[in-house]
C-alpha cells in the first residue's frame, strides 16, 4: 500500500537474497513479494530487524486451482504499511523452516497450516494440532477437498 | 514446593466457551500454562468454499456472536473490492454506526465479565443493564439484538428515518452518563486497582513479536488502530482519538477499553450528525470476478484480517480469517508466567477471550 | 394418598427451583450471551427460582448451545452423566437443534440430540431471552404435570 516504503524494503530483500524477487501485485491492498523458500528465515530476520519487531498478522496457506502441485504460503506483515511475503512449496512433501525462533507469535499460525495442509515446519521441537479434534484421522482437510473436487 | 497442574475447562463457570487450559502452579505462584483450542472449531473456512457469497455473509456473521457485525462488514468490503463496487456513502456511515454500537456493547460485556471475575458483582449487573441500552438501539434499527443481518453486498439492509433519532439520542445520552460514573469507579475503586494494577505487564516488544493489536496492544503503549491507520470510509472523515496507556498491565487494559466506550459514543453522535442522504445499497452481481484482496479492520478485540480469493464463480475459492483473539491467546501463556494464582481470573479477563473467534 | 401428596409437593418444589447449568458445545456465543443476559436485571431469571449453577452435580437442567463439535461431544456426555436424576436437557438456539448454519461441516455433529435425549427445543438464531424464559416456563408446567 505504501509504495515508497515497499520499494525500499524490496531493495533490501533483493540484496539479501542475491537476486531480484518477483513482485506479486494481484492482491488488492497489499504489496507482495515472492521469495525462494529456503531464504525465509533470513528475510524474516531482516524484516524483524528493520521494524524492530515485525508484526506478523497471520500465515495463509492455499492451493490454487490448476496448480495442485504447489502449496502457497503467505506471510502477512503489518507495520505502518501492509505487505506480504509469499513462498511456494511442492505439494508432495511440503517443508519449510519455522520462524518461531524469530517471531514467537507465529506458533499458532504454523500449527494451523501444518494440520490443515500437511506442511512440515522444520526447526520446531513439535507441531501439535491446534484446531482439529484429537481423534481426527482423515488427513489435512483442505488438501482432501481440493483432490475430491478434481 | 512441588509443582501441581490444574486443568481448567472445557466446562468451567469462569468460561463462557469451551477452552482447555493446564496451569502449572507451585504454592501461590503460577509457573506457566498451556492451552488446547479447537473445541469451537466448526470449519468455517471450509464451509465457505461450499456456499455462495450471499450465504457466506450469513455464515461469517456466526463466527462470533459478540463481534458479528464487523465480520460481515469486513467480508462485504472484501467482496465489494473484488467487484469494484462503490458502496453509497449513507451505507458506509450506517455500517460504521453499527460497528461503533457493537464496540460499545462488546466492551460493556467485557467490563461486566472482568468485574465478575474480580468479585465486584454489582458492576457486572450495572454494565450488563446498561448494555441493554445499546442492544435496544441495534434492535430498533436492524431488528436484531445480537446477530443483526445488517449487511449485504453493496450496502446495508436497513435505513434510518427521523422517527429513530429521538430514541437513539436518548439512549446514547443515558449511556454517556452511566459510562462517566463507571469510569469514576474504575479509576478510583481501591479493590479494583489493587487487583489489577501491576498484574501481568506486557512490553511493547513482546506485543509486536506476538502480532497482537487492539486494546491489549494500546494498553502497552503501541499506537495502532486500524480505523485510523488503514481507514476504510467513513473513518477517513471522522475525527476520533486513539487511547493508549503506557503500563501494559491489567489496569491499563481496563482503562483503555473503558475510554474507548466514550470515544465510540462520540463517534456514534458524529456519524448521526453527518449522515449523508441517498440510497443504502447497490445491486451486486452474483458472480465475482477473479482476484484476491486483503481487508484489515478494527474489531472490538483488535485487528481483524480477511483474505478472500475468488475464481470467477459465485463461490469463494479461499477465505482466510484471522481474528484478534488468536494472537491474544498466543500471548496468554507468556502472561501466565510469574503471577499469583489469584491473578489468573484477572489475566484471563484482560485478554477478552472470544474462543469462537479464535477457533472459527 | 400420602404418596400422592408427597409426589405433588416434590414436583412443586422441583419446578419452583430449577437450577440450570449451561454448556457451550461450540457455538458462536450469541445464544450464550443471551443466556447470561437472563441473570441480569432486565430479565432477572432468579425471580422464577432459577439460578445458574457451576457444578453439574447440583443442576437439574442442562442448557446447551452450539452445534456440538467433535471435540466437545465427550465433554457434553460427561456433564450429562454427572447430573443426578431427574434431569432435563434444553437445546437453545438453531445450532443445538439441528446444527444450524454449520450443518454439513466435517467437524460438527449437528445438534444436541445426536448425543443426548432432548426435552425442549428452543429455536432462534440467536434465541431471545424472552423465548428462553418462555421455554423454561413451559418446562416447569411439564414438570408439574408429569414429573
Amino acid at each position: 500500500m505504501d509504495k515508497v516504503n515497499f520499494e525500499v524494503l524490496r531493495e533490501q530483500i533483493d540484496s539479501l537474497v542475491g537476486s531480484k524477487c518477483e513482485v506479486y501485485d494481484a492482491i488488492g491492498n497489499d504489496d507482495a513479494l515472492i521469495i525462494p523458500s529456503e531464504r525465509l528465515m533470513d528475510v524474516v530476520a531482516l524484516i524483524d530487524q528493520i521494524f524492530d519487531g515485525a508484526h506478523l498478522t497471520t500465515i495463509t496457506a492455499q492451493q490454487r486451482a490448476g496448480q495442485h502441485n504447489l502449496i502457497e504460503l503467505m506471510y502477512h506483515f503489518y507495520q505502518k504499511f501492509a505487505f506480504t511475503i509469499i513462498v511456494r512449496l511442492p505439494a508432495e512433501a511440503p517443508s519449510i523452516a519455522s520462524i518461531l525462533s524469530i517471531l514467537p507469535g507465529a506458533d499458532f499460525y504454523e500449527r494451523e497450516v501444518a494440520e490443515m495442509f500437511g506442511v512440515k515446519f522444520t526447526g520446531r521441537t513439535e507441531t501439535p494440532p491446534l484446531l482439529l479434534p484429537d481423534d481426527w484421522d482423515q488427513g489435512p482437510p483442505f488438501i482432501r477437498k481440493e483432490v475430491i473436487d478434481e | 514446593m512441588s509443582k501441581i497442574s490444574i486443568p481448567i475447562g472445557p466446562q468451567h463457570p469462569l468460561l463462557k466457551e469451551p477452552l482447555s487450559m493446564k496451569i502449572d502452579i507451585s504454592g501461590e505462584k503460577v509457573l506457566g500454562g498451556s492451552l488446547r483450542l479447537g473445541y469451537v472449531h466448526r470449519g468455517i473456512e471450509r464451509l465457505a468454499q461450499k456456499r455462495n457469497y450471499v450465504q457466506t455473509i450469513h455464515l461469517v456473521e456466526r463466527v462470533c456472536g459478540i463481534c458479528s457485525h464487523i465480520h460481515t462488514t469486513t467480508f462485504c468490503q472484501a467482496v465489494e473490492s473484488l467487484l469494484k463496487l462503490e458502496v453509497p456513502p449513507r451505507a458506509q456511515y450506517l455500517r460504521a454506526l453499527m460497528c461503533e454500537l457493537e464496540r460499545i456493547h462488546s466492551h460493556l460485556l467485557w467490563l461486566g465479565i472482568l468485574a465478575k471475575h474480580v468479585g465486584l458483582d454489582t458492576i457486572f449487573m450495572h454494565t450488563w443493564h446498561d448494555r441493554e441500552l445499546a442492544l435496544d438501539v441495534m434492535e430498533e434499527i436492524t431488528g436484531g439484538r445480537v446477530l443483526h443481518g445488517a449487511n449485504q453486498i453493496g450496502g446495508v439492509r436497513f435505513d434510518l428515518d427521523e422517527s429513530h433519532f429521538p430514541m437513539i439520542y436518548a439512549n446514547l445520552e443515558k449511556l454517556r452518563s452511566q459510562i462517566s460514573g463507571l469510569l469514576d469507579i474504575l479509576e478510583n475503586e481501591p479493590a479494583l486497582i489493587a487487583r489489577t494494577k501491576g498484574v501481568a505487564p506486557v512490553s511493547q516488544k513482546t506485543i509486536r513479536q506476538y502480532g497482537v493489536a487492539g486494546p491489549v496492544a494500546r494498553a502497552s503503549g503501541v499506537d495502532v488502530d486500524m480505523r485510523r491507520d488503514n481507514p476504510l470510509p467513513p473513518y477517513d472523515q471522522l475525527k476520533f482519538s486513539v487511547v493508549t496507556m503506557p503500563d501494559g498491565d491489567a489496569w491499563a487494559r481496563t482503562i483503555v477499553r473503558a475510554e474507548e466506550i466514550r470515544e465510540s459514543l462520540n463517534l456514534c453522535e458524529m456519524i448521526l450528525e453527518d449522515l449523508p442522504d441517498g440510497e443504502v445499497s447497490k445491486r451486486a452481481p452474483r458472480n465475482v470476478p477473479e482476484g484476491e484482496v486483503i481487508i484489515r479492520s478494527e474489531a472490538p478485540r483488535g485487528e481483524l484480517f480477511y483474505y478472500l480469493r475468488s475464481d470467477g464463480t459465485d463461490q469463494p475459492a479461499r477465505l482466510k480469517i484471522r481474528t484478534p483473539t488468536l494472537a491474544a491467546l498466543c500471548l496468554l501463556p507468556v502472561q501466565m508466567s510469574d503471577i499469583q494464582v489469584a491473578d489468573i481470573p484477572v489475566v484471563l479477563a484482560g485478554v477478552d477471550l472470544c474462543v469462537a473467534c479464535a477457533d472459527r | 394418598m400420602i404418596k400422592n401428596l408427597l409426589d405433588k409437593t416434590y414436583r412443586w418444589a422441583q419446578k419452583n427451583s430449577l437450577w440450570v447449568i449451561h454448556f457451550n458445545t461450540g457455538g458462536c456465543n450469541g445464544c450464550d450471551i443471551e443466556i447470561l443476559d437472563l441473570l441480569t436485571p432486565r430479565y432477572d431469571i432468579e425471580r422464577l427460582g432459577i439460578i445458574a449453577e457451576a457444578s453439574p452435580r447440583h443442576a437439574d437442567v442442562l442448557l446447551c448451545t452450539g452445534p456440538v463439535t467433535q471435540q466437545t461431544s465427550a465433554g457434553l456426555w460427561q456433564i450429562y452423566s454427572q447430573m443426578p436424576s431427574p434431569k432435563w436437557v434444553v437445546a437453545v438456539g438453531s445450532c443445538s437443534n439441528t446444527g444450524g448454519v454449520f450443518y454439513g461441516s466435517d467437524t460438527v455433529l449437528g445438534g444436541v440430540d445426536k448425543i443426548l435425549p432432548v426435552d425442549l427445543y428452543l429455536p432462534g438464531c440467536p434465541c431471545r431471552p424472552e423465548a428462553i424464559i418462555e421455554g423454561l416456563l413451559q418446562l416447569r408446567e411439564r414438570i408439574s404435570k408429569d414429573g
